[in-house]
This record gives structure tokens, C-alpha cells and sequence, in this order.
């Protein structure tokens, strides 16, 4: 078991309750799909899973420990979270990949050069990208590429994907479910909310969010 | 301080003169319908009374010669600072004023200490002719400083969220994550007290060296004081709004570094 939801229950301040009473268990190495109708909770599953919110009730565990317990940084590190927004700062596009080497939780980390940064651009299908170019003048498609890239660099054990190839174009979206697939056949654990109707290859369970709960389809 | 031998005094007869300065403005607006003669009326008898009333606690503060009542009024000046500051704010689901009221007490404390008892050598350091007036300087000018800063502080944590929430996912902690955020609330508080020290003397003669001039001190002494004045004000407002943003903002994360502003 990876990371396993007990009895969680969240509401936002002031809004309509998300989840109530849901359990579900992820395991290690699988490639999960989230699907469920708009504003369920989808996202709020995602952000939970790396505590960027508190359930009211409940509790999440990951390897054995309760989230609650884990230092924040440490886990986010190893639990990483891929907004649907692509957030990137207005600097150049080899800074921004770079941004995660400066945080203290990340000071172990040796920092990628310029080769292997390259060579993550052209995996990505983003070989017209160069490490220069300034962030802000990537199209949507492009700034989420290089966020996931972002994300790996802290070669992560859980990877959280929020909508990863809504904006992109059908040839950018295969080459993210590829990697999807090929980081799970690595044994990282990848949980990824998807509209699309089409389950992507490799794809090991389903979950739904149905009636603020949570179950595989 | 020379001061010269013929001030002028203001008797109660020219002060009540001064009230046709009111009915001119009332007037005005009477006949303009601005509405504005309520507002005008209250106004003016809270001038009256509020500078009154300060009138006769500063005498007897001065008289008296305590330093804990001295202490006192400025922990009260402080009090209400704060409590506009709240007024000013529109954020309330942080709680705010606890971390501003110690941080302005302290830092204020600490800067008017060293302008009287170092720069102007007043013995002792809380004689209340120099420590109020100047502590009310630094409070009065800083309060709007920290108004902004808080107000931005806030304002970015909203609209700037998925920014900081992007760095908490990378591992960062909550400094990490809202580091420009501070940076330019901090800023933003500053720009209006240095703005001042480009416009003084220029564009403004400040309240302070006229009142100085008025009651008879010579220009060069005044415009040496009104310095000091300018530069404790840089550097209270620097010092307080850099203590304020910072202790807040840590209450706008959760233990688990979590953006709570919402």
C-alpha cells in the first residue's frame, strides 16, 4: 500500500462538503485515473493526497505514516503535485526548472545540468524550447510540460497530475500519457485526473468520485 | 533651542474666529447640497475637543515627569494605531492585531529611544517633551505604512495563490513559498515615507519644523529636527512594517503549510 485514505471528510470554509466518509487505497507503482463530474472534488483529492489541505476528519497515510505526521516539505517532495494551471515565473525557462533546487528541503539534491535539462525537454517533445527562453512566452501546452518536468526533477515516488493534457495538442497529450505509463513501469505511483473518455494504455484502476465518496470504477 | 521672546498667542476670542473659516465651508456646502454639514459640524467640535483634551494630558504628562505615564500614553497611542490599522484592513480571518500591537511597540520603542536619548541626548531618554511628540511621529506616519503593507500582504496571498501554493508543492516552506509576496507588501508601505524625503522642503513644508518656526525656533534648528523626524520615520516604517508582514504572514499559513487566506 502506497497511500491510503481513511474515513477522509473535507469541506471547504464556508462551502459544500467534498468528500464524506471516503476511503480508498492506492497502490504502490499504479497508474490511477480520477474521474468524476466537474466540482466534485477531483482536484481537492489530488490536494489532499500531498496535504495542501486538511481534511476535517479522517486521515491519510503514506507508507505506513499518517500525512499529518510527515514534515510538509518532505513529503510534497516525494509526493509531487502538478497543478491544472501551469505556474511558472516570469524567468527563464532552465530558472524555472531549477526553482525547486533552491528551497532548503531540496538542498540535497544534485542539480541537473544543462545536458540532462536538454535531454527532459526533448523527451517532452519540447526540443523547440530552448533553457534560455523566457518562460512567458511558452504557449499553455509548453508551460505544462516543463511544470511536470519541474516536478520529476525532485525524483518523486507519488506523482499528482491535475488535467496534465487539457490544453495540449493530441501529439503533445500522447507523449505525457507515454511517460505517465513509463514512470508506473519504473514503479512510480501515478495518480492523473482525466475528462478524456478514453482510458490511456496502461492505466491500472479507476477511481470515481461519486455521492462524495470514493471508489474504483 | 532659541526660542524667540515674542510668540504670539492665540487667545480664545481669535480661536472662536477661526470658526468663520467653518461657516465659509458650511456654507458652501449648503448651497452646493453637498450634504456635507453634519460631517462639518461633528468634525469640528471633535478639533476642538480631541485637541483640547490632548492639550491638557500632554500638560500634566509634562508637568509630572513620570516615566511610566509617559510609557503609558504610548502604549495607548500604539493601542489606537492598531485599532485603525484593523479599521483599514479588510482581511478578517487572520487575527493580525496581537502580532502588529507588539511589533509596533517594540520597534517604535526601540527607534525613539535612539533618536532621544542618542541623537537629540535628552536626559532622561523618556522626557516626555521630546519621547511623545516624537513617538507619535513615528506611530502616527508608520500606522499608514502598515495599513498598506498588510492590505497587499493579504491581497497578494489571494491573487498570487496558485504562485505560492506551485512553490509549497516544489517543497518549499512557507517563507520560501511567500518571499516575494512580503518583499513587495514591505515595499509598497515604504514608497509613501520615501516619496516624503524626495518632497520635503520642496513640494511640502512638514507640520512639524512649521510648528517649530511658528513657536519661534530659528529655521536652522527646526529644519535639523524635521531630518531627524524624516529619517526615524524611514526607519520606522521600514522596521514595522518588515516585523508585521513577517509575524503575520506566518498566520496566514498553517502548521502544515498550508495557504489558509482564502
Amino acid at each position: 500500500m502506497c497511500l491510503v485514505l481513511d474515513d477522509v471528510s473535507f469541506a471547504y470554509p464556508g462551502g459544500a462538503v467534498i468528500l464524506e466518509g471516503a476511503s480508498l487505497t492506492i497502490s504502490q507503482g499504479g497508474y490511477y485515473l480520477v474521474r468524476g463530474p466537474s466540482g466534485s472534488g477531483k482536484s481537492t483529492l489530488l490536494r489532499l493526497l500531498c496535504r495542501l489541505e486538511e481534511p476535517q476528519s479522517g486521515r491519510i497515510v503514506y507508507q505506513d505514516t499518517p500525512v499529518s505526521e510527515m514534515e510538509p516539505a518532505r513529503l510534497r517532495r516525494t509526493v509531487a503535485y502538478v497543478q491544472q494551471m501551469p505556474t511558472l515565473l516570469k524567468t527563464p525557462v532552465r530558472d524555472n526548472l531549477l526553482l525547486p533546487l533552491q528551497f532548503k528541503a531540496n538542498s540535497g539534491l544534485e542539480p541537473p545540468d544543462d545536458g540532462m535539462l536538454n535531454r527532459m525537454l526533448d523527451s517532452f517533445l519540447l526540443d523547440g524550447v530552448t533553457l534560455d527562453a523566457m518562460a512567458d512566452s511558452l504557449s499553455v501546452g509548453q508551460a505544462q510540460r516543463i511544470c511536470l518536468i519541474r516536478s520529476l526533477l525532485l525524483r518523486p515516488e507519488v506523482l499528482l497530475m491535475d488535467e496534465p493534457t487539457a490544453s495540449l495538442d493530441a501529439k503533445s497529450a500522447q507523449v505525457v500519457l507515454d511517460k505517465a505509463a513509463e514512470l508506473s513501469r519504473d514503479g512510480m505511483t501515478v495518480v492523473m485526473i482525466s475528462h478524456s473518455e478514453t482510458t490511456p494504455e496502461g492505466v491500472t484502476d479507476i477511481i470515481r468520485i461519486n455521492g462524495r465518496k470514493l471508489e474504483f470504477a | 533651542m532659541s526660542v524667540s521672546p515674542a510668540i504670539i498667542e492665540i487667545s480664545p476670542w481669535q480661536l472662536l474666529l477661526c470658526l468663520g473659516f467653518v461657516l465659509l465651508a458650511g456654507g458652501t456646502s449648503i448651497y452646493h447640497r453637498l450634504g456635507l454639514g453634519r460631517d462639518l459640524f461633528v468634525g469640528t467640535i471633535r478639533t476642538f475637543a480631541q485637541l483640547f483634551l490632548m492639550g491638557y494630558v500632554l500638560k500634566f504628562v509634562f508637568d509630572v515627569q513620570l516615566s511610566w505615564l509617559v510609557l503609558l500614553m504610548f502604549t495607548f497611542m500604539v493601542g489606537a494605531a492598531v485599532y485603525i490599522i484593523k479599521g483599514r484592513v479588510s482581511e478578517k480571518s487572520v487575527p493580525f492585531l496581537m502580532p502588529t500591537f507588539i511589533s509596533m511597540l517594540l520597534t517604535y520603542t526601540l527607534v525613539t529611544y535612539v533618536v532621544t536619548a542618542v541623537i537629540v541626548g535628552a536626559k532622561p531618554w523618556w522626557t516626555p517633551q521630546y519621547f511623545i511628540p516624537l513617538a507619535g511621529m513615528i506611530v502616527g506616519n508608520s500606522m499608514t505604512a502598515i495599513s498598506i503593507s498588510l492590505e497587499r500582504l493579504f491581497s497578494d496571498l489571494k491573487n498570487r495563490r496558485a504562485e505560492v501554493e506551485m512553490r509549497l508543492a516544489l517543497g518549499a516552506d512557507y517563507r520560501e513559498a511567500s518571499q516575494d509576496i512580503l518583499r513587495d507588501a514591505v515595499k509598497a508601505g515604504m514608497i509613501p515615507s520615501i516619496n516624503s524625503l524626495m518632497a520635503v522642503g520642496l513640494v511640502s513644508l512638514p507640520g512639524m519644523m512649521t510648528g517649530q518656526i511658528l513657536s519661534g525656533t530659528d529655521p536652522l534648528i527646526a529644519i535639523r529636527y524635521q531630518i531627524v523626524v524624516m529619517l526615524m520615520i524611514v526607519a520606522g516604517t521600514s522596521l514595522g512594517s518588515l516585523l508585521v508582514t513577517g509575524l503575520v504572514r506566518r498566520r496566514c499559513f498553517s502548521a502544515g503549510q498550508q495557504l489558509i487566506v482564502r
